[in-house]
């Protein structure tokens, strides 16, 4: 496993690099422009008043969005989850069948490797290099807070950090658990990515409308807390986010190793209403 | 431990409707050179996956080197050298770091002076990254991971595939000097030739089932012969067609015949001896000649 560890990581450089250094980036930016915002504070609640709702509502609290906790989700960590979600729907979805499609994963498993260790290999470093964007990010946040009139404490800039670390492994382990039902890695993300993107939308949404509030509980993103972590980490919904991607890593483990692992370009069971588009496929299985 | 290698009885494997393996019944002895021959969708491939427990059989019973790879997979796979039909790896990797990497997963049981020494009489560079390389090069490296760590067992799907003459050669001496050593090879390959240069027995598969094992040698002698007779002067070449095991394959103004024998020679020969012969020339049929034999059957 920690062959597969290292190399899972060193495949991984790019990533924490592009990810990390945007979320940073981003961060940065968003400390140093909180002094000019506030300064224009009236102005700004002029401008949203003559919104619809809707957007407003995207917004929460209008009279917030100046306090450092207002300020912090409305810019940063609000959307955090639809960014840091795409990062891992793609890793998700690729950590085993990217492999198996583009047919490495034979020789792989043809040495003594466990199907258990390649995928729990693989999951640390998908952990670790999820803890390494959200640190780079939080570093980000924290580095510039003694230019700003901002007032937030390290520790306390960390907590939401926590609380997305819970959201980005609950999708990343579903669109894992796609991958192993679903017929490609494509689908697999397209799937998760959809359920990440309804959710984000649900969950926004149902700061002002009622109708939605019963379908934002099964939303998992109204479980991340984003800046109100500041105030306090709810453990219980870290707890209940990450136990969700537990059981979806289980999952997936245990259909993992059932599977018959596929020649590259051979395909898998598809869809009803989509044509079969790899003709070796059918000679390799006799039928030509 | 038993003198098997590798052993199937009753191997199934369907995919949906189609069924892939039929009954796949297979005795390799250990220490032996062992041709598995097939046309494309027989089942060759699907044998050996089966075997590596990279998919499951729906039937049957599999056992290598004693071990039964669903069980313990990952003993059978520490034991066994593996080239793939299709060898993909990643790209990025230069062919060094990606043997190191390979090696890493058997816990570095090669010697690295050892997996030198092999490139080198393949003709392999190190340094290239793998996607710049060209198919025989990357079908060299392929040959390197399998015989580096020196496996009990070399499974090889078609090993020589893209490689010029001279590197088939040195690949087939890897493989006798792989045997000399005590290991078993199972391998299977469309190049007729170099199966009945060295492998010990030949194995046949069609649609799924395995219609013939066979010494390569007993192969061979033992199937029908071509024989070709020239008289000097015109015969009633009936009298040939009517000997037992003998079929006339060509005939012209009774001069000349090609006859197809099967079995003992010594009827014809004696019928023969009865006319003027000018010449006479007997062909045994090569090893792609009787496995198409199989196939036109």
């Amino acid at each position: 496993m920690n062959t597969i560890f290292r190399f899972a990581l060193s495949r991984t450089r790019g990533q924490i690099i592009g990810w990390g250094v945007t979320i940073a980036l981003l961060a940065w930016i968003v400390v140093w422009f909180y002094d000019p915002f506030k300064e224009q504070q009236q102005q700004w609640i002029d401008l949203l008043k003559t919104f619809p709702k809707e957007i407003i509502g995207l917004f929460g609290d209008l009279n917030e969005m100046f306090s450092t906790k207002g300020y912090l989700d409305l810019q940063f960590f609000v959307f955090l989850p639809p960014l840091l979600g795409i990062f891992a729907v793609l890793a998700g979805s690729g950590l085993l069948v990217s492999d198996e499609e583009n047919g490495t994963l034979d020789l792989i498993l043809a040495h003594p490797v466990s199907r258990t260790a390649l995928l729990a290999g693989r999951g640390l470093a998908f952990v670790v290099v999820t803890v390494t964007i959200l640190i780079m990010s939080w570093l980000g946040l924290v580095l510039p807070l003694g230019a700003s009139s901002l007032t937030l404490t390290p520790g306390a800039a960390a907590l939401p950090f926590v609380s997305l670390f819970g959201v980005v492994l609950f999708f990343g382990s579903l669109a894992l658990l796609f991958s192993m039902v679903l017929p490609s890695r494509k689908l697999a993300a397209s799937a998760a990515g959809l359920l990440l993107v309804v959710s984000f939308f649900v969950s926004s949404l149902a700061n002002f409308v009622r109708d939605l509030k019963g379908a934002a509980q099964l939303s998992p993103i109204s479980y991340y807390q984003s800046a109100s972590a500041i105030n306090g980490l709810n453990t219980g919904w870290l707890i209940g986010l990450l136990a969700g991607a537990a059981l979806f890593t289980g999952l997936a483990g245990w259909l993992f190793q059932r599977r018959d692992i596929r020649v590259a370009g051979e395909g898998s069971w598809r869809l009803p209403f989509v044509k079969r588009r790899n003709p070796r496929s059918e000679v390799e299985r006799g039928k030509a | 431990m038993s003198d098997t290698a590798v052993m199937t009885q009753g191997l199934t494997k369907s995919y949906g409707r189609v069924k892939a393996l039929r009954g796949v019944n297979l005795n390799v002895k250990r220490g032996e050179i062992f041709g598995f021959l097939g046309p494309n969708g027989s089942g060759k491939t699907t044998t050996i996956r089966c075997l590596l427990d990279l998919i499951r059989p729906n039937g049957g019973t599999l056992r290598v080197l004693d071990l039964d790879p669903q069980a313990e997979p990952v003993a059978v796979r520490a034991r066994i050298g593996y080239l793939p039909g299709e060898l993909r790896i990643d790209d990025n990797l230069t062919v060094e770091s990606a043997l190191r990497f390979l090696n890493a997963l058997r816990a570095g049981q090669a010697d690295w002076n050892y997996v030198q020494h092999i490139a080198e009489r393949l003709d392999l560079d190190l340094k290239p990254q793998f996607k710049n390389l060209s198919k025989g090069n990357k079908q060299k490296v392929g040959l390197v991971q399998a015989m580096m760590h020196r496996p009990e067992l070399l499974m090889l799907d078609e090993p020589t595939i893209g490689l010029d003459p001279l590197v088939q050669r040195e690949v087939l001496h890897l493989v006798a000097e792989a045997k000399a050593g005590g290991a078993t090879v199972f391998f299977s390959s469309h190049i007729l030739s170099e199966v009945q240069e060295i492998a010990d027995r030949v194995g046949i598969i069609r649609q799924g089932v395995v219609v013939e094992v066979a010494e390569t040698d007993s192969l061979i002698h033992r199937a029908m012969r071509r024989v070709s007779v020239r008289f000097e002067e015109p015969i009633d070449l009936d009298v040939l067609a009517r000997l037992p095991g003998v079929k006339v394959l060509k005939r012209d103004d009774g001069t000349s015949v090609l006859l197809q024998v099967e079995g003992k020679m010594d009827a014809l020969i004696k019928a023969l001896a009865a006319f003027p012969v000018s010449d006479f020339e007997t062909e045994r049929p090569s090893l792609e000649e009787i496995f198409l034999a199989y196939y036109a059957a």
